[in-house]
């Protein structure tokens, strides 16, 4: 087991390291760079640009230097924990993430507890009571749920919670918390505004996750150990829990590595549309502007937490599931 | 004997200023008499520029958005404040200075106001412009391409003396008569810097240790990089760095809100003796440029036009009587609004001698129906015709407006036959010489679905004619480098950047000296790079053009320069350079219903015109309570 953390650790490094050259060459692919794309941005909104101030922040930015020097320079600051510097805002990376990292967790598990709340109970009941009425509605509305894509559900909250009540979604707390100091008033602001995200972003994965624990636990209710269990006598309810439940979590526990990036940037496009001061936006802002360090830093870190969440998940899985043993097979 | 005439006028002007009896502002009482801040009397320049139209009442915050961060120098240009400004007439006066003396066009002598103060209430004064000139344009680790080139008299650098604290002298040997003019620019060459706030971060001033301490802490490389972050007044993003404008940013970025307050030590005040601004605060809340209209119709922005185009008009009209606030249409300032560019330095010989025809050009012109296009695509509401000086400007010539715009497919046809494309394939596509058919590309740049519309209706014109239209979005790094190497046949994009020129602003735009210019890029960029790349203008009309901007340049009377941006004018009306469609497409402008002082009627305009600029903000104000039904 120890031989199989350290060999997975190892193999992280050239995974790493591909992965920045991938990003930083994808980042470089669309024409232009980050001084061309703000020039025509100013154009567009009707405002010239003095040419000759632009070769001289190419310079300044080094965005003049052969690409391959950029990259290096880039890599190695980032082994040095230094994240680069963004054009767009002037700032070192590490100051533009800074607050929106914290919210964006926040928003981000409070959707993943949402989920889970919601989802398991339906689930479990939707597979026990397979093809009663009450199973094809939430059926039903698990489907409209996976089918309404979020920006569009975001949207429609927008016009409606204006429309109709007056109030303005958008944001993730009250204006006056802007940039003050974390306080109690201030978490207790980011609560009240935060159930119109959660609801926007977590309805698709609640539907998803309805389904798949459905199927999931079908599968299992179906294996004669339940059959078995069910014959001995064994309260339903403790029969539910005790075995079929936790055999169709696998599953999840696999999700774990897709969740960890999932998690800081999730939800880009409903951000968007709902202003949410989190990072999702963030990225795809620097992505359109070709900022390239911040967009690469951040997409490092993505593949970072891809890397370590597969790899804690492998770990659980093989401590949860004893039939999952490591090298069973390799050693015939 | 002029030295004394100006003291004695000064003094006039300085007893005429303390007959004013200064009001304190409200919201800056309590620091006055808790003593953080001196008496407004100690706070305005001895000699403060007075606002004379009818006072408004001071208090307030004012609800803007913002499509990012960046945005944070839009206060920079529509605070406006400038050492020389233009009037909503576009007459250029001294705003900060108090007076400019000019010689032969060459020499200016600027007269700053006495007790004039930064937003940290330190004096402004030469030394600030010394320290600009010497230590900042003439640095090689700050500047390294030297002075900006603007302020260069072909190659010639101005000299600069400071005559005594309050009066600076620029000089050239030969005549720069775009030299005030760039001073009233929204995004000004700032030739004054705060030069007690920048010294600290200056190797020739500051402290070796401090330095050495702040370039750490700071993670830059070297002394000139923290200089740059810390010196960008266009940028606006430095709360620490003193301002001469109206509001200064008080919110250090990165942030979702930016909250602007009035500068205590701002130079202007009301004919009753408030100082201006009259609203305290100014609130730029961060969105998503597609959402901005929709929040700005549900009411949550108090002067929004950015991010607001004509297609939101009826959309926002919706909101207005929910939401207090007024849809208000400002006429634009573009050339035209949109304008297909035939590119003369295409690089296809066949087309290149096709092109380079005015016949040609006409026939393209005269086979657009601008009248459908204006009812189709603008309500109605445009003006049609070509891309040249809207009506407003003193050089329009209804003439030029016109020239080969009127919709005559038949003429267009004759002229297409008297060139000799008279061939037809069997779709009744013409044919060119070599015999490919007469298919135009027209390349646009990205998803403004306004380009995608207009090029439709052109197709069916065209079409009549034996011509075959494609319209081709591409990306707009690709349309440009596509453009610069002559790739690109056509093009469409904004008209002319300023249609309101008068006879003292530079004609640069109507000769072949830039690149960004699409019916000529490879004549701009010889020009650009002194002939290192691109071609010689080599036709005569664009060696004409080139030697009239030439000319006006060295021209020392009002009349020379106007008959010159006349014949320019003229030749491009005449040669069809550039063909427009319409103009002063409105661009809405919402205003809440409690704010006073905005035009009902405006022209919204970049250079010249600030947007909001020319109209100043700072005279903006508050009503506490609306009555709804009277216009301000």
């Amino acid at each position: 087991m120890f031989g199989y953390i350290v060999h997975r650790l190892l193999v992280m490094i050239p995974t790493l390291l591909a992965i920045s050259l991938i990003v930083f060459i994808i980042i470089q692919l669309p024409p232009g760079d980050y001084l061309s794309t703000y020039m025509a941005e100013l154009q567009a909104q009707g405002e010239a640009v003095d040419p000759q101030k632009l070769a001289y922040l190419r310079e300044m930015y080094g965005l003049d230097r052969p690409e391959w020097q950029q990259y290096l320079y880039w890599v190695w600051g980032l082994l040095h924990g230094d994240m680069g510097y963004s054009f767009a805002y002037n700032l070192p990376v590490t100051q533009v993430v800074g607050d929106r990292l914290w919210l964006t967790f926040i928003v981000s598990i409070t959707t993943i507890l949402f989920t889970w709340i919601v989802a398991f109970p339906i689930g479990i009941y939707s597979a026990t009571h397979q093809y009663s009425w009450s199973d094809y509605g939430l059926t039903f509305l698990g489907f409209v749920g996976l089918a309404t894509p979020n920006f569009l559900l975001a949207l429609v909250m927008l016009y409606f919670a204006n429309t109709w009540f007056g109030i303005s979604i958008g944001g993730l707390m009250d204006d006056r918390f802007i940039g003050a100091p974390w306080s109690l008033a201030k978490f207790g602001s980011v609560l009240a505004h935060l159930w119109i995200p959660v609801i926007v972003i977590g309805t698709s994965g609640t539907a998803g996750m309805i389904r798949r624990l459905r199927a999931n636990l079908l599968d299992e209710l179906q294996k004669q150990y339940v059959v078995t269990a069910r014959a001995k006598g064994l309260s339903p309810f403790k029969t539910l829990m005790k075995y079929p439940l936790r055999m169709s979590l696998n599953p999840f526990i696999a999700d774990i590595g897709t969740l960890l990036p999932h998690v800081i940037s999730g939800s880009a496009i409903v951000s968007v549309v709902l202003s949410l001061p989190t990072t999702g936006p963030m990225l795809l802002d620097a992505l359109r502007a070709q900022d390239m360090y911040l967009a690469g830093s951040f997409l490092m870190c993505m593949s970072l937490l891809t890397v370590v969440g597969v790899f804690l998940s492998d770990l659980a899985l093989a401590a949860l599931d004893p039939r999952i043993r490591l090298g069973a097979g390799s050693s015939k | 004997m002029r030295r004394l005439l100006a003291i004695l006028a000064l003094l006039l002007v300085g007893a005429q200023a303390h007959a004013l009896t200064y009001i304190e502002t409200p919201s800056l009482a309590a620091d006055v008499a808790a003593g953080k801040l001196p008496p407004i009397a100690e706070r305005v320049p001895t000699d403060p520029a007075i606002e004379e139209g009818r006072p408004g009442q001071p208090g307030g915050e004012m609800r803007v958005l913002i499509g990012s961060p960046r945005d944070t120098r839009l206060m920079a240009i529509i605070g406006y404040a400038r050492l020389m400004a233009y009037t909503p007439s576009y007459d250029l006066v001294p705003d900060m200075l108090e007076s400019v003396d000019q010689k032969e066009q060459r020499i200016f002598t600027l007269h700053l106001r006495p007790g004039h103060r930064w937003s940290d209430g330190q004096p402004f004064t030469a030394e600030d412009f010394r320290y600009w000139w010497e230590d900042v344009a003439n640095n090689q680790l700050l500047s390294p391409t030297g002075p900006p080139v603007a302020l260069l008299r072909q190659g010639e650098k101005p000299k600069v003396e400071i005559l005594d604290p309050l009066t600076i002298r620029y000089s050239w040997s030969e005549a720069m008569p775009t030299f005030l003019q760039m001073l009233a620019s929204p995004t000004p060459i700032t030739i004054y810097r705060p030069a007690h706030y920048l010294k600290q971060f200056h190797v020739k001033y500051a402290d070796k240790a401090k330095l050495a301490a702040l370039i750490a802490d700071s993670h830059t490389r070297n002394w000139a990089q923290l200089h740059n972050r810390m010196d960008n007044p266009i940028r606006n993003d430095n709360p620490d760095l003193p301002t001469l404008d109206p509001w200064m940013l008080t919110t250090r970025p990165p942030s979702e809100r930016f909250l602007f307050v009035r500068n205590p030590y701002y130079y202007r005040v009301d004919r009753e003796g408030r100082q201006l601004p009259y609203i305290d605060r100014v609130n730029a809340a961060v969105a998503d440029s597609k959402i901005i209209p929709v929040k700005v119709g549900a009411g949550e922005a108090d002067l929004q036009s950015r991010y607001l185009r004509f297609d939101n008009y009826t959309f926002l009209k919706a909101g207005e009587a929910r939401n207090n606030y007024r849809v208000r249409l400002w006429k634009t300032g573009y050339g035209s609004q949109l304008a297909l560019y035939p590119n003369l330095n295409v690089a296809d010989p066949v087309w290149r001698t096709l092109l380079r025809d005015v016949r040609f050009r006409r026939a393209l012109s005269l086979s657009i129906d601008r009248h459908e296009l204006n009812n189709v695509i603008y309500y109605g509401l445009a003006l049609e015709g070509q891309n040249t000086m809207l009506p407003d400007s003193p050089l329009y010539d209804e003439k030029n407006r016109e020239a080969w715009a009127q919709y005559d497919p038949a003429q267009a046809k004759r002229l297409l036959d008297e060139i000799g494309l008279t061939k037809r394939n069997s779709e009744g596509i013409r044919l060119l010489p070599d015999g490919r058919p007469l298919q135009i590309v027209v390349e646009t740049a990205g998803a403004v679905a306004e380009e995608g519309d207009v090029l439709e209706l052109i197709r069916d014109t065209w079409r009549e004619v034996g011509i075959k239209l494609f319209a081709k979005p591409l990306q707009i790094e690709l349309m440009h480098n596509r453009i610069f190497s002559g790739e690109t046949m056509m093009a469409i994009d904004r008209g002319l950047q300023n249609g309101l020129a008068n006879a003292e602003m530079s004609p640069a735009a109507l000769a072949p000296v830039q690149q960004e210019d699409w019916q000529w890029p490879r004549w701009g960029q010889y020009y650009e790079t002194h002939g290192m790349s691109g071609e010689t203008p080599d036709m005569p009309m664009g060696i004409e053009l080139m030697n009239l901007e030439h000319d006006w340049m060295n021209a020392t009377d009002f009349e020379a320069r106007r008959s010159i941006w006349q014949r320019m004018l003229a030749i491009h009306a005449d040669r069809v350079l550039t063909i427009g469609l319409c103009a002063e497409v409105p661009q809405p402008v919402v205003v809440s219903d409690q704010l006073r002082n905005v035009p009902e009627q405006g022209i919204y305009n970049f250079d010249p015109g600030a947007f909001f600029g020319v109209y100043k903000p700072d005279r903006f104000w508050f009503v506490p309570e609306a009555p709804a039904d009277q216009p301000s």
